[in-house]
């Protein structure tokens, strides 16, 4: 059987132009099914990770991007006097992009420290402490960082607002990881005059056992005929909202690289076909020698594997490297999907081609081996 | 009993609209360690007699024992292994695989034995030292004379020690020279080696290198009297 494997390595060498543009081809299909599947993996990460039970955001009514959302600062106060609300976070936003983008820059300001204690940040570089003094100290989460290649002791400037990154963190909420966390009031004296005093959103902690659905109601109905109303969501469903984009996004990739996926199927078969046609007659002669059926099949089976797994080598690795050098993350409304790559990813990547290859190499390996051998040798 | 044995033997084609009968009732036997040559026109049944003899296709009438083996009746599998076993066939065109060197087509065969690497070394080695090409083992076809193809080929079909060889116009291809030491080798495989061989020509200088010639025309096999040069049925 070793033998026929070296027989099959040997045989993709025959056109190495046709065999390198088929490899190239499903390698190109694969670095875009695992580049598509990995933001899938990131956006279920988003969902999941988060504290769906308890926090909830509330939001200015009929608002969708935080640059629109304007909640005075002083409801703070009201919604933690509401039964059930343990903590409350108001947060000011300033982002760069409302809409789907693949280099979102997201500001939070808060006050420091309900900001260290209600998210659950864990320092990998740098300290709280500086940040707490500095008035214009930024906490940087660690795919951000990465992404823009920032240190502790760098400066980061983006439109008028200049911040210091003194330390750099970590958190179970994967999207807190692409953001840069301020102080409150410097980020708000960074925006319009008019705006001093006021907040994008507020985070509500509730109490163990709370109904959050009625925490929700009665914090949206303390402000019903408010100027500024409010919109107060479960954090799962602010999320849902706000990636909407991401989610056409995904949706759109996905058919995409279903696509692709048809495309090397296609590619495959037609190298394997073309390969088959040209060796009729050796095929006839091997099987005069005593080659059985099954080792025609083995044999061009292994060939249309052979290319579906090299190209999967090479395109699931170069998506891997890709993502591995060049952090990827795709933002919209203020939250920020990393792409993730699992080692279930991977596997899927490689089962895909493995798929591809059988179905592509089935037929003809199938039809080869059932082919007469007098007709094979053309007598 | 013969070693090989065609007892009313038919073999039909239908091609578009049209049956085509190369073989028709054929009695044959040929006794072990025999050079026989089959010689005929194009068309005649040559080659389709050779396949049935090789096991590389059935007769719808008749049946075809080679060694004891029941040649035309046997299921795929158990074919392919008695082939493997019991038959080395020389091409008119050497059919080399054409990106494994000389040594490694050759070596084809023994693939479906169970033998260890020193093993088929030594067979290799024997069966290219046989056919004068040791030195050139390492050689793809294409850095080979059509020739050594040939014997590359010929090499092939007796590296597993077959008794049976068959031969479809081994020589078709060479030019005169190749073609004598071609013929030569078939001859000292089958006085040496007391190989079984059963060749297919159209040519009279190659017939000449059997012990035994046979004329096939239009299906029906003939034996030739040597001596006028002129047909005669073979009587069953």
């Amino acid at each position: 059987m070793m033998k026929l494997f070296k027989l099959v390595a040997k045989n993709l060498g025959r056109r190495k132009g046709r065999t390198a543009f088929t490899v190239f081809g499903v390698a190109s299909a694969l670095a875009m099914l695992v580049l598509v599947e990995s933001l899938g993996t990131g956006m279920s990460r988003a969902m999941d990770s988060t504290d769906a039970a308890r926090t909830l955001v509330v939001f200015r009514k009929n608002r969708y991007c935080p640059q629109t959302s304007f909640l005075p600062e002083s409801y703070t106060r009201r919604i933690e006097d509401l039964a059930g609300v343990e903590s409350i976070l108001p947060v000011k936003v300033f982002l760069n992009n409302c809409r789907a983008s693949l280099d979102l820059v997201t500001f939070q300001g808060a006050p420091v420290e309900t900001l260290l204690e209600q998210r659950n940040v864990r320092m990998v570089a740098g300290d709280a402490e500086a940040f707490r003094r500095q008035h214009d100290a930024a906490l940087v989460g660690a795919e951000f960082a990465q992404r823009k290649g920032l240190g502790v002791g760098d400066r980061f400037r983006f439109g008028d607002i200049d911040v210091k990154v003194t330390g750099i963190f970590e958190s179970d909420e994967t999207t807190h990881e692409s953001l840069i966390l301020t102080h409150l009031e410097y980020l708000q004296r960074a925006g319009p005059v008019d705006r001093l005093g006021t907040v994008t959103q507020f985070e509500v902690f509730a109490e163990a056992d709370v109904d959050v659905k009625d925490l929700a109601t009665r914090i949206d109905g303390l402000f019903a005929t408010a100027e500024e109303p409010t919109d107060t969501r479960p954090r799962v469903a602010y999320l849902e909202s706000a990636t909407r984009d991401l989610r056409e996004i995904l949706r759109f990739g996905r058919l995409l690289a279903l696509a692709c996926v048809a495309v090397v199927l296609s590619l495959v078969a037609n190298t394997i076909l073309m390969s088959v046609q040209e060796r009729v007659r050796e095929l006839g002669v091997m099987r005069s020698l005593g080659f059985r059926e099954s080792h025609v099949v083995v044999l061009i089976l292994g060939e249309a594997l052979a290319l579906a797994g090299l190209g999967a080598l090479i395109g699931v690795g170069g998506a891997l490297f890709l993502l591995g050098s060049m952090p990827l993350a795709i933002g919209s409304e203020g939250v920020t999907v990393s792409f993730a790559v699992t080692p279930g990813l991977v596997a899927r990547g490689f089962a895909v081609a493995i798929a591809t290859g059988v179905v592509a190499g089935l037929v003809p390996a199938i039809q080869s081996s059932r082919r007469g051998i007098v007709d094979s040798l053309g007598n | 009993m013969s070693f090989i044995e065609l007892r009313g033997v038919t073999r039909r084609y239908v091609k578009g609209e049209h049956t085509v009968t190369p073989l028709e009732e054929v009695d044959l036997d040929i006794a072990e360690g025999e050079f026989l040559v089959l010689i005929g026109p194009s068309g005649s049944g040559k080659t389709t007699l050779l396949n049935l003899l090789a096991g590389i296709d059935a007769p719808q009438a008749g049946s075809v024992h080679v060694g004891g083996f029941d040649v035309g009746h046997g299921r795929s599998g158990q074919l392919a292994r008695w082939r493997a076993r019991t038959v080395g066939y020389v091409f008119q065109r050497a059919n080399l695989v054409p990106v494994l060197t000389a040594y490694e087509n050759v070596e084809l065969p023994l693939w479906l034995q169970k033998l260890s690497r020193r093993e088929r070394h030594d067979r290799v080695t024997l069966a290219l030292t046989a056919v004068g090409l040791a030195d050139r083992a390492h050689h793809l076809p294409k850095q080979l004379s059509g020739g050594q193809e040939q014997r590359v080929a010929i090499a092939r079909a007796i590296v597993a020690d077959p008794d049976l060889l068959v031969a479809d116009e081994p020589t078709g291809s060479l030019d005169a020279e190749s073609a004598r030491g071609i013929l030569t080798l078939l001859r000292r495989l089958n006085d040496e080696r007391g190989k079984t061989i059963v060749m297919v020509t159209h040519d009279p200088f190659a017939a000449g290198f059997g012990k035994r010639v046979l004329h096939l025309d239009k299906g029906k096999l003939l034996a030739k009297d040597d001596a006028s040069g002129a047909p005669r049925a073979v009587a069953r």
